[in-house]
């Protein structure tokens, strides 16, 4: 009984993987450039940001969060900006790398939860 | 004064160790003064720790910024309110919250089983292991007492939370998180004792289902944070800071109604034991998930220093838990066996099974990007459409069964009863489809299957109400006898609200976005919204820029929103001030955002309508109140169980 | 500074004092032997448990009757297999004659 029950949700959730893919990349700066296709780029804002997010495009700066490599890349940006969009702080954007730029899906900026979850620095 | 804070927090952990060990030999080898003493070393441990919690708010109450953790979260400016709260703004203090929690909570437990000597002498040592690994790190690796040099100001708090709900959001979710401890000890104190009959279970019921209510709401109130202070349009993103809430309480919920069948059936014991376990380590899980900031990056794992001594205290409840159950197996095994598949015993069964599998499926979507980057070294990561699919895959039937389990009999139900108990409420589902349809919301079909089966349980838990009150007379007198039962059809009504409110704002909603020139007006699912002019005014510590907005219905005007953004100066931050219209008319909500003015008076306004809505958070204060009505101390119960214990 | 020292050493005695407090109250008592639930004990609070079960499983029965949820075949049915439960319940914790023609007595005073 308990068997056929945890057989059919495995089998749900085998099925659902297969057709909807195993999950999205989410990638750094530094791995960008051997991606293709859609990924969620992940990183930290860098000063210098222009332009505007619903005329043209707001371009802005992400940066790899590790201390190693700082390797950087420019994005472009369409859509809602999320409050806590600032300098410094951590976001996972979608998109794709076109020619050097990396082109985000509308709307697609996500900033993590409020610095209060982050861990203090030592 | 932050030496008297380390000095109590280092007795709390003294105290703690002394507790887990000399409780653990007093229960061993039977010793009643060292048990007795163990325990006095749990109850001092509260003593200790709320010295030092005093400490850590008198200095957040003075603006004493040469505590590190003062200056970090608060600004010399900040409210008293908000600077108090500060406490569990970070991680020290809130590790110190955690700790403050499971030290009253287990003082008040074990004070109140203190006859229960049998079970408490093995109680006593669990909390005290959960409370020494909190206390070691508040003493060693995370201390809210660190000093330095104070500085000019302290680095304020994120305006986003200086907010009433987020005063009150961390405390209740603690309360609920902690609250789990108890009922896992006092199971894993049944075990470690060999008692095999339910006396844990009654002690802890009211714990479990005041936890289980502050978690509830606790979450609640976060997602109406969300709704209106971040203000992106939702409430809840499946953000694994939001998901490390909601596991363990849709374990607890399973095991709180597992724990029914024991009671009456003597069945699922094993079960029991499980979801206890997986509801107190789901807690942790999530307390690490959300102070460790370890799914954001996996590199903030290797930065934060208490990543690694949660997972490992994690580990060590879960082979303690895995290994304890296993090795009583015997002790658990039911003598009874489920006589039918059409039984409430059954429906409970499946219950306990969609509750658990949701809960897997989401612990699966949260842990996937640290898994992927493990084994393969890339990070994938699932998002909405992951949990969306699960949510409907096991939340839908979730939905029916609540009305199904109530007019389902015990033991074996004739298929002619269930046709007769079940008639009415199918009926009302039906119809409900059919009129939904003809009005053309089936365009969803999560969304009409949630309405269907809405209207099946209401129909049900309606039914239940009214031929319990023709079998006992008057309404009181029926809700008085049978609390719990009918306390917990209210929490049902609750939790039909909520489906019925998340269908409506997700599944038909509708979200529209244009750049509007001074004048100019948009149309969204039956509203106009024009854009009349723009404004800046100075606040307190703020700058606020407000458009205003003209909300109108059928060519009549209902409101006027001011949505804008807010610019911080101290904090170098803008914030979104959303504006929301509550539409009595269809509960739902026009939720307006500003999302950009540009250089020459363009208002970029997105518009989400969202009918329902407000029933989620109606939702909240009907389920308190059922919630209520199930833990109210009923006298004849409580004379049952005095007598059926009086020998132990 | 002081103050601290003072408040901090304060509370460490208190402590201490608590925690020794069951060695001090008795340093030589007649047993030091934890009381624990003997296997009688035990056995009692199981069947004690299970009369509890059988009543209010009785009660229930009345309850969901009375309210519809279950047929007068279904009720007449299982009503002799549930007073036979309470009645073997109820002899195990008292083992006496009359014990089975207590079984609705009880009923009644679940019921109220």
């Amino acid at each position: 009984m308990i068997a056929l029950s945890v057989a059919a949700v495995l089998a749900l959730f085998i099925i659902y993987t297969s057709i909807a893919g195993a999950g999205t990349p989410q990638i750094q700066p530094s791995q960008l450039a051997a991606q293709h296709g859609d990924v969620m780029l992940v990183g930290t804002v860098v000063p210098g940001m222009s332009g505007d997010a619903h005329q043209g495009g707001l371009h802005f700066t992400l940066e790899d969060d590790g201390p190693a490599n700082a390797a950087r890349t420019h994005v472009l940006y369409t859509g809602s900006v999320p409050d806590l969009f600032k300098v410094g702080r951590h976001v996972v954007v979608e998109g794709t790398l076109r020619n050097g730029v990396f082109v985000a899906k509308p709307g697609s900026l996500v900033t993590k939860c409020p610095s209060k979850y982050t861990p203090a620095k030592t | 004064m932050a030496a008297l804070g380390r000095a109590a927090l280092l007795l709390s952990f003294g105290l703690a160790v002394y507790a887990l060990v000399a409780g653990s030999l007093a229960a061993r080898q039977k010793k009643r003064r060292l048990a007795l003493s163990a325990q006095n070393a749990l109850l001092s441990a509260f003593g200790t720790t709320l010295v030092a919690a005093l400490v850590l708010w008198s200095a957040l109450a003075r603006r004493d910024l040469s505590f590190v953790y003062v200056a970090q979260h608060i600004s010399k400016s900040l409210p008293t309110g908000y600077a108090l709260s500060a406490f569990w703004g970070g991680q020290e203090g809130s590790l110190l919250l955690w700790l403050l929690i499971l030290t009253a909570y287990s003082a008040l437990a074990v004070f109140l089983n203190r006859r229960n000597r049998d079970l408490v002498v093995w109680t006593v040592p669990v909390l005290a292991g959960v409370a020494t690994f909190f206390a070691f790190m508040l003493c060693f690796v995370s201390s809210p007492f660190e000093t330095a040099a104070a500085p000019a100001d302290g680095a304020g708090m994120v305006p986003s939370l200086q907010n009433p709900y987020m005063l009150a959001h961390p405390p209740l979710l603690y309360l609920g998180y902690v609250g789990l401890t108890i009922p896992f000890a006092f199971g894993m104190g049944a075990l470690l004792s060999r008692r095999t009959d339910e006396r844990w279970l009654v002690a802890t019921r009211r714990w479990t289902l005041a936890a289980w209510t502050f978690l509830g709401v606790g979450q609640l109130l976060g997602a109406h944070w969300a709704y209106v202070e971040i203000g992106w349009g939702g409430y809840y993103a499946w953000d694994p800071v939001e998901n490390a809430a909601l596991m363990p309480w849709l374990a607890a919920t399973a095991f709180l109604h597992s724990v029914m069948i024991q009671e009456k059936r003597g069945m699922l014991k094993v079960w029991n034991m499980v979801l206890v376990a997986l509801a107190f380590n789901l807690s942790v899980f999530g307390t690490f998930l959300t102070r460790s900031g370890v799914v954001n990056s996996i590199h903030s794992f290797s930065q934060s220093p208490i990543g690694g001594w949660f997972l490992g205290f994690i580990v060590m409840c879960v082979v303690f838990s895995v290994g304890l159950i296993y090795w009583r197996l015997p002790l658990l095994r039911a003598r009874t066996k489920l006589e039918s598949l059409v039984s409430r015993e059954a429906t409970f069964l499946y219950n306990n099974l969609l509750l658990v599998a949701l809960c897997l499926t989401i612990l699966w979507g949260v842990t996937y990007p640290l898994l992927t980057q493990a084994v393969r070294g890339t990070t994938r990561s699932v998002s909405k459409p992951y949990y969306d699919f699960f949510l409907h895959s096991f939340g839908l039937p979730l939905l029916l069964l609540m009305g199904i389990g109530p007019l389902v009999a015990w033991r074996r139900a004739s298929l002619r009863a269930l046709g007769r108990t079940f008639f009415i409420p199918i009926v009302a589902a039906v119809i409900t489809g059919a009129a939904l349809i003809a009005v053309g919301l089936g365009s969803s079909t999560p969304g009409l299957l949630a309405y269907t089966f809405s209207a099946f349980v209401a129909a049900s838990i309606v039914l239940e109400f009214t031929r319990g009150t023709r079998a006992t007379g008057s309404l009181t007198k029926l809700v008085a006898r049978n609390r719990r039962r009918y306390g917990g059809y209210l929490v049902h009504a609750a939790i039909l609200l909520l489906a019925i409110g998340i269908a409506g704002s997700s599944a038909y909603q509708t979200v529209r976005e244009k750049g509007l020139k001074q004048g100019q007006s948009m149309q969204v699912a039956g509203y106009t919204l024009t854009y009349e002019s723009i404004g800046t005014t100075a606040e307190a510590n703020a700058q606020a820029t407000r458009a205003v907005v003209d909300v109108s219905r059928g060519g009549k005007h209902v409101a006027t929103l001011h949505p804008g953004k807010n610019f911080y100066p101290v904090e170098n931050q803008v914030s979104n001030e959303v504006s929301i219209y509550h539409d009595p008319r269809n509960l739902g909500d026009v939720f307006t955002i500003a999302d950009g003015i540009d250089r020459n008076g363009t208002l970029f306004l997105k518009v989400l309508v969202k009918p329902l809505v407000n029933l989620v958070w109606a939702a909240g204060f009907v389920f308190v109140f059922g919630a209520l009505v199930a833990m109210w101390p009923d006298a004849v119960e409580q004379r049952r169980l005095a007598v059926r214990y009086a020998t132990t | 500074m002081t103050l601290a020292l003072v408040l901090g050493s304060l509370l460490a005695v208190v402590a201490v004092v608590i925690v020794a407090r069951p060695f001090l109250r008795e340093p030589a008592p007649a047993s030091d032997r934890l009381d624990e639930l003997g296997e009688l004990d035990r056995l009692r609070l199981t069947l004690a448990e299970e009369r509890d079960r059988a009543l209010a499983a009785l009660k229930e029965l009345e309850f969901d009757h009375r309210t519809g949820k279950v047929s007068d075949d279904d009720y007449r049915a299982q009503l002799g297999p549930l007073r036979q439960r309470a009645a073997e319940a109820l002899r195990a914790l008292e083992p006496r004659a009359e014990a089975t023609r207590e079984v609705p007595r009880l009923q009644r005073d679940a019921a109220r």
